[in-house]
């Protein structure tokens, strides 16, 4: 809400109060400002001025030359170019030296040989706010009220020394949304009284005289209606300049006096009025009721709108009217016409006129103010007020007295009663407030206080402008906020000690991500939406369950439609983005949620995993005396060896041939642990890394939700041998089909066949085709270390065990030593 | 043997070999001086054997001057060889001198996330102060997200977080404060509640350079008999301090949060003007990082503590936010780009 600075000034004596400090209070109150803007952009020397004479310039078509009276003494001659301009019309006038937004500086000047003393302005040569101004005021000069003084300076007559407040406000202070409002806080920030004078110049409504409008309520959306009609007798005209101002300040479209009134009064008493035309209600008989499902109605911005159940409509026996507490309907409107007015002043239920502005997309200040709540208390006076402004401006009559109704469920104009005990006041924010500073808050709210001393329990009266206070809660928060949070302490909380600590789940994730990082991998974090169709980059069957992702009901574009169950697409576009900005490769790796449905659409949560993701792409970065390369499936399998060791998952680890559809059969694998598949690894099929647009890359997922289900066996160290280890190397030639690691496994086997106590390592640390090597063979160089813990192994020992290594490898695979070594 | 030749004999021999000795630059040849010179065919071995010709007096005398002009050579051939072998040496060393400007074998470096760095850092701390670590759900029901948090449907407060919903009743969690309610449900009723849940929350923003439609969130929960709002004060001031330095300080300010009351927003001093005032803090001396406030009375009656016996304080902060503002990272959308060049930036652990 944007407030004026003057406006408020006139209901909290401000004198001491700039601007500026009058944000910093508020902000420090909770009602937070986020500009203050001054409305003068730096319009200096203006004054009102008369045009008394305008001629044709002799030498320009376009141009005009004006003898203005601006107060000054003499006639100034003028040249204009504004096609408004004529005799008789006062407007603003700069005279030499006078300043105008921008820097412009107004100097005696020669316009086509014709001497002039000064410019007339328009509208956004002053720095008014245009947009919100209707185009009569903006194409050509600003043209004042006939009536308005000459020589006064511009500035005071559109206020523009009044600054501006922009006001964020909570939804909970609609309280706030009104000038009266807020001049009861600012007075109780201040600890000031606030005084409202317009109250005297209502002017006298007889209630008891007969209205001319018969209401009925219907629907549960309308607590209270209260309708009187206006005749009006003069034309269709302006608002005055000064309500006009006002308006503009507080961001409102001046209109024309009827609207501006029903505005003015909206800003100054936070309740929404709205003025239909009397001619078009049918019979003078206005119902309040719920809209039908599909009926139509065309709103005051032109737009037919469709109605559903749950909608409040004002209506006349035959049609509607308008949508209660949102928006007027054309048909009703006030036009040039109009000869005498219904003003409407009503209670709308909260929820309803959410629900409806929500539904039908609209959102205007009258639905803002009755989302967050209009005081019960003010529909009459509010009334009241708007029926003198339009005596006052248009002239209007009032026929007839006004119309009130209100349903059982209307909330009470009386103010609510709230307990609060001064002990518990302290004891919740840890304060030593006196009984006395907090009886003072509530005065200063203009909350009554009934009960004595600190330890009884107080009833606290608050009026019903203030419905955002019901619970005890809701007082020691206004004791804190006008006592300052400042003043409460900083201890900490009085609590059994005890240590804090990180779930399972949690630490494997944390222990993941440094343990990647230590591998050299960067971490990556991506948004969770994708597009449905990312997924197909997986190859799957048309049916496969991953292809069933869940749509957000929204989305803001396609591309974020729906939720991932699979990390790849995410992270194939950081790979992607990365290749085209020049970086060369990278490892990047990601731990986040995926999120698989148990069916759609969506009725329950559903299964949200913890999934790793890693992907190595293009080439290993520039180092010396290594030529960069690109990634390789090996250069993946030893990150996920060294995580799954650290982790005490080496034990009945297994690689297995993957037949994942999105990775190369040849070069990938499923990672098993007790016979559990917790992942895989390997290179990117080539379809899948054509669809990603990637070159080669590697891909690896770890379902880490799996991983945290896996148990972690306790583990000792064993003694060492206190001799120095024997090594041995051998080759053997075997087939190529046959895995390097199940002779390792042969090696251990045998070897401990023969001494079940050796402690025994076998690396292989060669494989070999090629020349010299028969098709269809490798060679597979093993390095042997070989130990007893407490003896020292001769070579005749050492000699038994190579050979039965070799002749279990002959056995198992047929190989034949190719060589060995000692 | 002729005494007088033998003595015009030693003086040259000491000459010549000394001087052909100084002329030898390796081993080889340095042998073969010693092999000439002190070796067993040598002229000194020769005279020693001809010494038993000469008469006592000469022999005794030559005898000495044999024996001096020996070890003359012998300690020049020692110091010779001395000589070489630190020629030798420096030689060795120059021919392996490197360039030492050349870069080290690189050590695999990888890079935590920035988010994740501060996720951390925060969860470090708190865990140090005896908070337990808790994740929950990011599908979250509306039950759950606003009406046990005190936001019924078409309540206005729904307006400060913008929802993506996914059904009409499930919907992505906004904010972490769910866990808040869920936390308790599984504690009750067992206290103090005691929990920091970090996680990612989603808003219906368009993205800018401080908007983001994901970003995470970090809650805190403590639930007890007495809790007071001072506590709350006083466990954020730990917090900022641990956080961004022992001369931090924290300010409240009132605001209005539908699931606390009283609420809070919490400041530190600007951490680039030290409370100076500058650009980054709007020249208030002050940067707003997290909201926070004493647990609703409804919250607590929802998830089944008795506001009358039981009171709590609640917070909810953004690392992203923390971590633009401790790098200096000016568009949040830089944390979701992934951009390589940006990341490997933070490798610098303290």
């Amino acid at each position: 809400m944007r407030v004026s600075y003057q406006w408020l000034s006139e209901y909290v004596d401000l004198n001491d109060v700039t601007p500026e400090r009058l944000a910093e209070l508020l902000t420090s109150g909770g009602l937070t400002v986020d500009a203050v803007t001054t409305r003068n952009q730096g319009v200096e020397g203006v004054v009102v001025g008369a045009v008394l004479a305008c001629e044709q310039h002799s030498n320009a078509d376009r141009l005009k030359v004006c003898q203005v009276d601006a107060g000054t003494g003499e006639i100034l001659q003028i040249v204009c170019g504004a096609a408004n301009v004529r005799a008789g019309v006062r407007v603003p006038v700069a005279l030499v030296g006078a300043k105008l937004p921008g820097g412009v500086e107004i100097k005696r000047a020669k316009l086509r040989g014709v001497e002039s003393s000064g410019m007339l302005c328009s509208a956004k040569e002053l720095g008014l706010e245009v947009r919100l101004l209707p185009t009569e005021q903006t194409s050509g000069l600003f043209l004042l009220p006939e009536d308005t003084p000459i020589g006064q300076s511009i500035v005071d007559v559109l206020h523009l020394d009044d600054a501006v407040l922009d006001l964020d406000l909570t939804p909970n202070r609609g309280d706030c949304l009104s000038m009266r409002g807020l001049a009861y806080e600012v007075a109780a920030l201040l600890g000031r009284r606030s005084h409202f004078e317009e109250k005297a110049e209502g002017h006298h409504l007889d209630v008891s005289d007969t209205p001319q409008v018969r209401v009925r309520i219907e629907s549960a959306g309308c607590h209270a209606y209260a309708g009187q009609v206006l005749q009006l007798t003069g034309n269709h005209q302006p608002s005055p300049l000064w309500m006009q101002m006002r308006l503009l300040a507080a961001g409102i479209r001046p209109i024309d006096a009827i609207v501006d009134v029903t505005n003015f009064v909206m800003l100054e008493w936070g309740q929404p009025l709205h003025a239909f035309d009397f001619a078009t209600v049918e019979a003078g008989q206005i119902i309040v009721r719920d809209a039908e499902q599909g009926e139509l109605i065309e709103t005051l911005d032109g737009q037919k709108r469709v109605l559903a159940e749950g909608m409040t409509l004002i209506a006349d026996p035959k049609k509607a009217l308008g949508i209660a507490g949102v928006m007027g309907g054309a048909n009703s409107e006030i036009s040039v016409g109009s000869r005498s007015v219904l003003l409407e002043s009503a209670l709308f239920e909260r929820s309803h006129v959410r629900r409806t502005g929500q539904k039908l997309g609209l959102r205007s200040e009258a639905q803002q103010r009755f989302e967050r709540g209009v005081d019960p208390a003010v529909q009459i006076p509010a009334l009241k007020r708007a029926v003198a402004l339009l005596q006052q401006i248009v002239g209007a009559t009032p026929q007839g007295g006004v119309c009130q109704v209100t349903s059982d469920s209307m909330p009470s104009m009386l103010a609510h009663e709230v307990c609060f005990s001064p002990a518990r006041c302290n004891q919740v924010l840890g304060t030593s407030f006196q009984a006395s500073e907090m009886r003072n808050v509530f005065s200063r709210l203009g909350f009554t206080v009934i009960g004595q001393g600190e330890t009884e329990n107080w009833r606290i009266m608050v009026p019903s402008r203030r419905a955002d206070i019901q619970l005890e809660a809701d007082l020691v928060e206004e004791v804190a906020r006008l006592c300052g949070y400042d003043a409460i302490p900083a201890t900490l909380p009085m609590l059994a000690n005890a240590p804090g600590r990180v779930g399972e789940s949690y630490k494997l994730q944390k222990m993941t991500r440094s343990l990647f990082t230590n591998c050299g991998m960067d971490e990556v974090v991506t948004y969770a939406f994708g597009h449905p169709e990312s997924i197909s980059c997986l190859r799957l069957p048309e049916n496969h369950s991953l292809r069933q992702s869940i749509p957000l009901l929204l989305p803001m574009s396609e591309e974020r439609s729906h939720l991932r169950r699979h990390l790849l697409p995410s992270l194939a576009q950081v790979a992607l983005y990365n290749l085209n900005h020049g970086v060369k490769g990278g490892a990047i790796f990601e731990i986040s949620r995926v999120f698989h449905p148990y069916q759609l659409p969506l009725v329950q949560q559903p299964e949200e995993r913890h999934s790793l993701g890693a992907l190595w792409f293009g080439h290993t970065d520039i180092e010396l005396g290594r030529p960069t390369r690109a990634y390789t499936f090996f250069d993946a399998k030893g990150v996920l060896e060294y995580w799954l060791m650290v982790l005490g998952l080496q034990e009945n680890l297994q690689f297995t041939r993957s037949h994942l559809p999105w990775l190369h059969p040849g070069r990938s694998a499923d990672i098993l642990v007790n016979g559990v598949t917790i992942g895989s690894l390997g290179e990117l099929h080539p379809e899948s890394a054509l669809q990603l647009e990637l070159p080669r890359a590697i891909w690896a997922e770890i379902d880490l939700t799996t991983v945290a289900s896996l148990p972690v066996h306790a583990w000792q160290v064993h003694p060492v041998s206190r001799q120095p280890w024997s090594y041995r190397d051998l080759a053997v030639l075997v087939d190529h089909e046959v895995p390097a690691e199940s002779l390792l496994i042969q090696v251990r086997k045998n070897a401990l066949a023969v001494m079940p106590h050796l402690q025994l390592t076998a690396k292989i640390f060669d494989v070999y085709s090629g020349k010299g090597i028969p098709v269809g063979k490798k060679s597979v160089g093993i390095s042997i270390s070989l130990g007893l813990e407490d003896a020292t192994l001769d070579d005749d020992s050492i000699q038994r065990i190579m050979d039965a290594i070799l002749h279990g490898l002959r056995l198992e695979y047929g190989a034949e030593l190719r060589g060995q070594d000692s | 043997m002729d005494m007088d030749k033998l003595q015009r004999d030693i003086p040259d021999l000491r000459s010549k070999a000394l001087a052909e000795l100084s002329s030898l630059e390796d081993r080889r040849t340095l042998d073969a001086w010693r092999v000439e010179y002190l070796g067993k065919k040598s002229e000194i071995a020769q005279w020693m054997k001809m010494l038993g010709n000469l008469s006592p007096d000469d022999r005794r005398m030559a005898g000495q001057q044999i024996h001096a002009l020996r070890q003359t050579l012998e300690s020049a051939f020692t110091e010779r060889m001395r000589e070489m072998d630190e020629l030798e040496i420096e030689r060795k060393l120059r021919e392996e001198t490197l360039d030492i400007t050349l870069p080290g074998t690189p050590q695999a470096i990888g890079h935590l996330h920035p988010i994740t760095r501060i996720l951390m850092e925060i969860e470090d701390i708190f865990v140090k102060m005896g908070f337990a670590v808790v994740e929950g759900p990011e599908v979250e029901t509306d039950a759950y997200n606003f009406e046990m948090l005190n936001v019924p449907k078409d309540h206005p407060a729904r307006d400060m977080q913008d929802t993506f919903y996914l059904s009409e009743e499930l919907l992505l969690r906004t904010h972490t404060s769910p866990m808040q309610v869920r936390v308790m449900e599984q504690m009750r009723p067992n206290i103090p509640v005691k929990v920091i849940v970090p996680g990612r929350v989603y808003r219906r923003d368009e993205d800018d350079a401080t908007h983001s439609h994901a970003f995470h969130q970090v809650e805190g929960l403590v639930v007890d008999q007495n809790i007071r709002m001072s506590d709350l004060k006083g466990t954020l001031e730990e917090f900022a301090k641990a956080l961004f330095g022992p001369e931090q300080a924290v300010r409240l300010r009132p605001s209005f949060f539908p699931f606390t009351e009283p609420s809070a927003e919490v400041d530190v001093r600007c951490i680039h003007c030290k409370g100076q005032g500058c650009r980054v803090c709007k020249q208030t001396g002050w940067i707003e990082i997290l909201g926070a406030g004493m647990v609703h009375p409804n919250v607590l009656a929802a998830a089944g503590y008795s506001p009358d016996a039981y009171s709590g304080f609640a917070f909810g902060m953004g690392p992203e936010r923390i971590a633009m503002l401790k790098y200096g990272i000016s568009d949040i959308r830089l944390l979701y780009q992934n951009d390589l060049r940006f990341l490997r930036q933070f490798s610098q652990l303290r």
